[in-house]
């Protein structure tokens, strides 16, 4: 089996789809509150990779095709209750998604009441779910980034990660070590912009 | 350089589907930058509006903060998750292929509303996710007389739900059952009135696909609305063009051998109507030939659907309707032979004229180069007022005596008005559960807006600030 292309290196190869003022359109606006910035965007980054991944890319991951969560220099394993899984990639992304959803649709942690307060570790939720969401793209970027190029989704795939690593440095919801297997796309993609 | 991949397989079911997934994410993040835009504009226009007046600087920060707050709950209102608890279910008014329609209301609002459902299993059994959001996204998109205005949509495990305004008028559907032909100066306007929804439809690029009359809707004062966008095109067995790979597509016996009289033939087909609505098998009496060829088709097939309808309102039926759907097929690829005109039913030369020039081939099609413009140039309407029409009086008046008059839709008095409640409870393995149907939620502004009132607001204020207060800090 081959390397994957890495042509997703190449500066002019990092199209997106021209979405000007997109950094702007993430800062939070003026007199608005943090929290309610964050869930709002959060859950618009969720549906992002949703559709990212489970439209456009889940008939190509596959278990025969994707056996491990595989990353550039990385492998994820799933942690429930305390024990390590070894899952496929499309069995690892199930569960992410699925757990991200969870916490989107909790009321105690996502509240849609007027009136009713964040939770005092509403920031810390919301960088675990950028961390599984992250894992997502760093896969898809990894293993099937010829797919997208194929149906014709390479620009749709870099603007919404742009979007993604925009939101996430704004509001410091990622740490460096954990984006290291897409540095040089993360490089690429926000020096463009 | 790295070496080239080879070319992977990809399913045409993949390459549809990913189009519309493209189309779903440039509409996101075009609507992004647009929602970032109108926030701006609103605090703009705030601060020149506190500027004019004149008033002291507490005063103008006690604007501030209430405008902050609106914009801060609007935020909050868009992650609200409505469910059909939120509604109280009044009456079934239609039923649809995969679905039905209920006019219900509100219960923070008490505003009446037409609600579409729609069964998510039939959606991923028909493998046809890839349409599920057309509608979502066309009357998302659309605030204009001529579309049917959407509110919310939400989901649950089982269904989608569409909350769309209420049109009392009924539809075309109907109304041609009750009158059984319209005259040439009613059909001139409700013709009139379509060809402006469809130009508008495909102004936005889109293709509706699926014109008829079930699909053209009355509002209160008995003008058009166009409904129906996609979410069920292609659906139904024989509007797909699969479904027609080995049927022989030479002239049917039908034409040959029974030459209905035009009266026994429009009875035969109004009896059979409702049945043909109902219906998940459907019949392909309104679509163009182009659709069922591999070449593709464009716009232009609404166009066709058009002249179809027309020669219903004034004949009586449609032109290849047939007894069953598979004859149809073939009166509709051989429409060079089957498009007649019964010479006991008198018409004009101009509308003879008008139906042919919209059901003939795609090329010389009318509208497939001009659009309304070419349109408006035909003799049969030429008397039409295009830029009154919509405040003109239409021909047929609509009754409607209240704003939840159903009078003008069918009865179903045996259907069960209560929420099911197997809808709300999670199954192990839920139809969509691989994202087919993310971000299907859509709330429009200004239904947001009626909700947050002015009184609500004040009261909400108070609550926090008798909490701030109770924690013993300072205020703000």
């Amino acid at each position: 089996m081959s390397e994957p292309s890495s042509s997703w290196c190449n500066p002019m190869a990092v199209s997106t789809l021209g979405s000007g003022n997109l950094r702007d359109a993430l800062k939070l606006p003026p007199g608005e509150d943090k929290n309610e910035w964050l869930a709002v965007n959060i859950i618009d980054l969720v549906n992002q990779v949703r559709m990212v991944f489970g439209v456009l890319c889940e008939s190509e991951c596959t278990d025969s095709k994707c056996p491990s969560m595989t990353a550039h220099g990385r492998q994820y394993t799933w942690t429930s209750e305390g024990t390590l899984l070894n899952t496929s990639a499309p069995q690892y992304i199930d569960l992410s998604l699925t757990a991200c959803q969870n916490n989107v649709d909790d009321e105690n942690v996502f509240p849609s009441e007027i009136g009713k307060q964040f939770p005092t570790d509403f920031e810390e939720r919301c960088q675990a779910i950028m961390r599984r969401l992250f894992r997502i793209y760093a896969h898809v970027y990894f293993a099937h980034v010829n797919h997208f190029k194929a149906i014709k989704a390479l620009a749709h795939l870099n603007t919404s990660f742009k979007q993604f690593v925009l939101f996430a440095n704004q509001f410091q919801l990622l740490n460096k070590e954990e984006t290291e297997p897409l540095r040089e796309i993360i490089e690429n993609l926000i020096s463009f912009s | 350089m790295g070496e080239i991949a080879p070319e992977m397989e990809i399913s045409q079911y993949t390459k549809d589907k990913a189009s519309c997934t493209r189309i779903s994410i440039e509409s996101y993040y075009s609507k992004r930058v647009t929602q970032c835009a109108e926030r701006e504009n609103r605090l703009k226009k705030l601060e020149e509006d506190i500027s004019a007046r004149g008033l002291s600087d507490e005063e103008k920060e006690e604007k501030r903060k209430i405008h902050h707050s609106k914009e801060t709950d609007y935020l909050r209102l868009k992650r609200t998750r409505l469910t059909v608890n939120d509604f109280e279910s009044l009456k079934v008014i239609g039923r649809g292929a995969f679905g039905e329609v209920r006019l219900v209301q509100k219960h923070d609002t008490g505003h009446i509303y037409a609600m579409k459902i729609l069964r998510k299993s039939e959606m991923v059994e028909k493998e046809q996710t890839a349409h599920v959001r057309a509608e979502r996204d066309i009357l998302s998109e659309a605030d204009c007389d001529w579309v049917v205005k959407m509110y919310y949509s939400f989901q649950d495990y089982s269904n989608l739900y569409l909350v769309m305004e209420f049109l009392p008028g009924g539809d075309m559907m109907t109304l041609l059952i009750k009158k059984d032909t319209l005259t040439e100066e009613a059909t001139q306007f409700y013709i009139a009135e379509a060809a402006l929804a469809i130009q508008f439809i495909h102004s936005l690029g889109f293709i509706h696909r699926d014109i008829k009359p079930d699909n053209l809707l009355l509002d209160a004062r008995g003008h058009v609305k166009l409904s129906d966008f996609g979410l069920c095109t292609g659906l139904k067995k024989f509007h797909r063009t699969d479904h027609y790979r080995n049927w022989p597509s030479t002239l049917p016996p039908d034409f040959i051998s029974k030459p209905f009289e035009s009266k026994r033939k429009a009875e035969t087909w109004k009896r059979n109507r409702r049945a043909y609505a109902y219906s998940t098998v459907g019949t392909p009496d309104y679509i163009a030939p182009e659709v069922f060829q591999p070449n593709g088709y464009t716009k232009s097939c609404d166009w066709w659907s058009l002249g179809v309808i027309m020669y219903e309102m004034l004949i009586g039926y449609p032109p290849f309707c047939s007894e069953l759907p598979q004859e149809t097929y073939r009166k509709v690829i051989n429409w060079q032979q089957t498009l007649v005109f019964p010479s006991d039913v008198p018409i004009s030369i101009e509308a003879k004229a008008t139906i042919k020039r919209f059901c003939c081939e795609a090329e010389r099609r009318l509208g497939n180069h001009g659009g309304l413009d070419e349109i408006k140039q035909c003799p049969f309407v030429k008397r039409i007022d295009w830029n009154h029409i919509r405040e003109r009086p239409p021909p047929i008046r609509v009754t409607v005596k209240s704003i939840d008059d159903t009078s003008n839709f069918d009865d179903f008095p045996d259907e069960d008005l209560t929420w099911p409640t197997s809808t709300l409870i999670r199954p192990e393995e839920q139809p969509g559960r691989r994202g087919e149907f993310v971000d299907f939620t859509y709330k429009r502004f200004d239904g947001l807006t009626q909700k947050m009132r002015y009184s609500d607001l004040k009261k909400f204020q108070q609550a926090k600030k008798n909490k701030k207060g109770g924690q013993q800090g300072t205020s703000d």
